[in-house]
Formats: structure tokens, C-alpha cells, sequence
């Protein structure tokens, strides 16, 4: 197994060795591809943002710093890579914008409660997490799922930790409260 | 602590971050308290059924798009540009038409080098002053009348005046000063001693001679074009006393045009502006 950092992969292919990007690309485009997936429920757009994302790291790749993480800078360009495609779509008129799925959100909600009790958990916590906010589902999907720390959170999203911290906790009460919205059941709060 | 504080620390707690005294604070908290209790396994539930949920998982669809477009952006950056092929192709072409050993490279060079050196001394026109050619036939032939006309003036004038001593022109001058109506020839001869003799006792003479006939045109119009050329200050002053007094209508312009010459001696300027003067208050 190749034990070279992805930083040094990276350093390579500024050097000019694009043969070290397929390496970056084999560690990382499952992952990336599981963060666009869930952020903007299209798996097949998913799919060619993912490559978008790392011809844009070709693209940049000389704004790439030495003292930099590349998991860290890979999805600050898979972010604004997410928000081209918002904005595409917003303009093409299939907008999966945060707002609507709070509309799909509210207008389902009773025909979900309705039903919730013949679906299991996973499928009720699909729905729940697709119905947040973007921005809170990002950073759920950041947290639990890419397992970045509170830190690079923050630097992701130019906030501090504390404040990256409090995000996460306020976002998972956000989907508790929702799983158990869809679910039928009412939390214990 | 409020319930969101306690949430927001259960999450700390189940991942074991907290500080020891909060740790404890909470599993009090979860032992004694049935709202804690709920809350924390809301929160275990969904957190459960959150971590539950299947990796989203990418098609093979995936990989190659992303190989095949690696390869190409690889050959992109491999490709040379065209101003490198054109380059290349220039020096394959000096390569074949150039011999290889250096020692012959050189000597091309010399020989490509004298071969350029006189072609040039050969072809190339030689630098000539430059002349200004008159293209219209009638002032060429202008030109040349008055050319031809100056030079024999020139010659007769140089002759009678320089082929007697300059006492017998000054007689000679004196005797027409004494001649009470003098005719055209007398006047003309005056006029070309004042222009044209090189002493200035003979021409400061000669123009004494003319005042007794400044009331005459041509004579007003002889000095007034004598002064100009004039070299000798002391004539040029005597000259624009002589113009002042005339009252010429050429007088003032000659005058201004002496003021306005930068090669004019200065006294000769100053008196041409006092004549002005005298002029103007007349």
C-alpha cells in the first residue's frame, strides 16, 4: 500500500505528476462522493461533481499551500462546487435548494407521520436529514459521516470551534427532532 | 444546567470529551433525572439511525469518466505548444541544412560573413549630400539671370571702384557732393560706392553726398536696401539718420526689421530704436 500522505500527492501533482491525482482520487472519491450525495440528493449529479471537484483541484492546484490539509481544501472546493450546482439548478428550475426541501418538509410532514410507522428507522432518517436545512445537514454530514473535527469544520466554514461545535449539536437537535416528527412519535422534550 | 447545555454535552460525553467534572455532573444528571433520561436516548436513538444509514456508493460509471479524463488532461499537459513545435522544427531544419563538425559550422559562418560584407559594400547605395534639385525650368532660369547678373555687377563694380586708390574715389565722391543738380549716372554711381566700397570713409562720404537728394525715391530706396547689408556700425547708424530724416514710407519696417535681427550690433539696434522713436513722435 502506497504510505505517501495525501499532502505529498498533492505536492506532486502541482510539481506536474498528474499520475498522483488517480491516487488521491482512488483515497478520496468515495467519501466525497458520499458528501455530495447526501448534500444534494442526486446521485448521479453527484457523480460528475465529484469529478468536478478534482479537475478544479488540477485547475488550482498551484493555490495549493504547503501548510494546508488537502481533506480540508478538497471540500472547501467540493463546497463551492455544491453551490454552483444550487445555483444551476436554482436558474434551471429543478432547485434542490435548502428551502425547498423544507417546503417537501412541511407539505409531507402528515402524509409522513401518517406512514412512518411502516417504514423503518434508516428510511425515516433519510427522510429527516434530507428535509434540514442545508446548512445544518452539511455540517451533520461533515461531522458524523467525513469525520472532520470541530476544527477543520471551522476553518471550512471560516467560523471558530466553539462556534463549529455549537452548530453540530444545534443541527442534531434539529434531526432528532425531525426523526421523531416523521416518525410519528414525539421526542421526549 | 439547561436542557440545551445537557444536549449539547451529552454529545461531548458519549464521545468522552468532556472534562471529568462535567462527565460526572452528567451521569448524576442520568441517574436521578427522567427528562435526562429521555433525552439521552432520543439522542442515542437517533444517533444510531443516523450512523445506520448506508454510504451513498459511486457507479463504476465514476472511475472511468474520471481516468479517461485524467488521460487526456495528461496528453494536454504533455502536448507541446505550438510556439515549442514551430521552434523545433526550425532547428531540425538548421540541423539538416548545417554541417555538424563545428570546425566546418565556423567556417560557413566566416565565409557567410565576407560573402555579407561585400554584397553590402556593392549593393548597397553610398551615402551622398543630398541635393536639392529645382524641378521648374523657369526658375532655374531665373535663378541663373540673376546669378550671372550679380556676378558681372559684381565685376564692374569691383573694377572701377578697387582699380583706383580709395583717395581718388573719395575725390570722386566729393566732386559729385559739389555738383549742385546731379544726374542719374552721378546718383547711381553714389548708391554703388555706399553699397559696394570697401572703405567706410568712402561710403560714410558717398552717403553725405546723398542727402542733398533724400527727396528722391530711388535714392531713399537705395539706402534703405543698402542698410541691411551694411557691416560697419558706424555707417549703419549714420544710415538710419539718414532714413529717419527721409520719412520714407519703408523707413519704419526697415528700422524694425534692424531691431528685430538678433545678428544686429547693439548699437546699431538702439539707434534704429531711437529712429523708431523719432518716427513715431514725428
Amino acid at each position: 500500500m502506497d504510505e505517501t500522505s495525501d499532502h505529498d500527492l498533492m505536492l506532486a501533482v502541482r510539481a506536474g505528476e498528474l499520475g498522483r491525482l488517480g491516487d488521491l482520487f482512488e483515497r478520496h472519491h468515495r467519501p466525497l462522493y458520499g458528501f455530495l450525495a447526501r448534500l444534494i440528493g442526486d446521485r448521479d449529479a453527484a457523480e460528475d461533481l465529484v469529478q468536478i471537484v478534482f479537475q478544479r483541484i488540477l485547475k488550482y492546484r498551484h493555490t495549493y499551500r504547503d501548510e494546508g490539509k488537502f481533506s480540508a481544501w478538497m471540500y472547501h472546493l467540493a463546497r463551492r462546487v455544491a453551490a454552483d450546482h444550487y445555483r444551476r439548478s436554482a436558474r434551471q428550475g429543478d432547485a434542490t435548494d435548502p428551502a425547498d426541501f423544507d417546503r417537501v418538509s412541511d407539505d409531507g410532514a402528515r402524509h409522513a407521520g401518517e406512514t412512518a410507522a411502516k417504514r423503518d428507522d434508516l428510511d425515516v432518517m433519510q427522510n429527516a436529514l434530507a428535509c434540514l436545512p442545508t446548512e445544518q445537514r452539511e455540517i451533520l454530514i461533515l461531522h458524523r459521516f467525513q469525520h472532520l473535527p470541530h476544527q477543520d469544520i471551522a476553518r471550512l466554514l471560516n467560523i471558530s470551534t466553539g462556534a463549529a461545535k455549537v452548530r453540530v449539536h444545534r443541527a442534531l437537535a434539529a434531526l432528532r427532532d425531525r426523526f421523531f416528527q416523521l416518525s410519528g412519535r414525539s421526542a421526549s422534550a | 444546567m439547561d436542557r440545551q447545555r445537557i444536549q449539547d454535552n451529552f454529545i461531548d460525553y458519549q464521545a468522552g470529551k468532556l472534562p471529568a467534572h462535567e462527565s460526572a455532573k452528567i451521569r448524576e444528571l442520568l441517574k436521578t433525572s427522567l427528562d435526562c433520561q429521555r433525552e439521552w436516548a432520543d439522542l442515542q436513538k437517533t444517533l444510531i439511525a443516523l450512523d445506520k444509514l448506508p454510504e451513498p456508493e459511486p457507479s463504476p460509471r465514476l472511475r472511468a469518466n474520471f481516468n479517461l479524463w485524467l488521460e487526456e488532461a495528461q496528453a494536454e499537459l504533455d502536448a507541446p505548444s505550438p510556439f515549442t513545435l514551430a521552434r523545433s522544427r526550425i532547428d531540425s531544419f538548421f540541423a539538416a541544412l548545417l554541417p555538424s563538425r563545428p570546425a566546418l559550422q565556423f567556417a560557413l559562418t566566416v565565409v557567410v560573413l565576407i560573402l555579407g560584407v561585400v554584397a553590402g559594400t556593392r549593393l548597397l547605395p553610398t551615402a551622398e549630400p543630398q541635393i536639392i534639385v529645382q524641378t521648374d525650368p523657369a526658375t532655374q532660369q531665373e535663378l541663373a539671370d540673376l546669378r550671372a547678373q550679380m556676378e558681372s555687377m559684381n565685376r564692374v563694380v569691383s573694377t572701377q571702384l578697387l582699380a583706383q586708390p580709395a583717395s581718388n574715389r573719395l575725390q570722386g565722391v566729393i566732386a559729385a557732393l559739389n555738383e549742385g543738380e546731379a544726374n542719374d549716372r552721378t546718383l547711381a554711381r553714389l548708391l554703388n560706392t555706399l553699397a559696394f566700397d570697401p572703405s567706410v570713409n568712402v561710403r560714410l562720404t558717398a552717403l553725405e553726398a546723398l542727402y542733398a537728394h533724400v527727396d528722391l525715391a530711388p535714392v531713399r530706396a537705395g539706402v534703405l536696401n543698402a542698410l541691411p547689408r551694411e557691416s560697419s556700425p558706424l555707417v549703419q547708424v549714420a544710415m538710419i539718420d539718414f532714413v529717419v530724416a527721409s520719412r520714407d514710407d519703408g523707413a519704419e519696417a526697415a528700422l524694425d526689421s534692424l531691431t528685430r535681427n538678433p545678428a544686429t550690433n547693439d548699437v546699431v539696434r538702439e539707434a534704429a530704436r531711437r529712429g523708431l522713436v523719432r518716427l513715431g513722435a514725428s
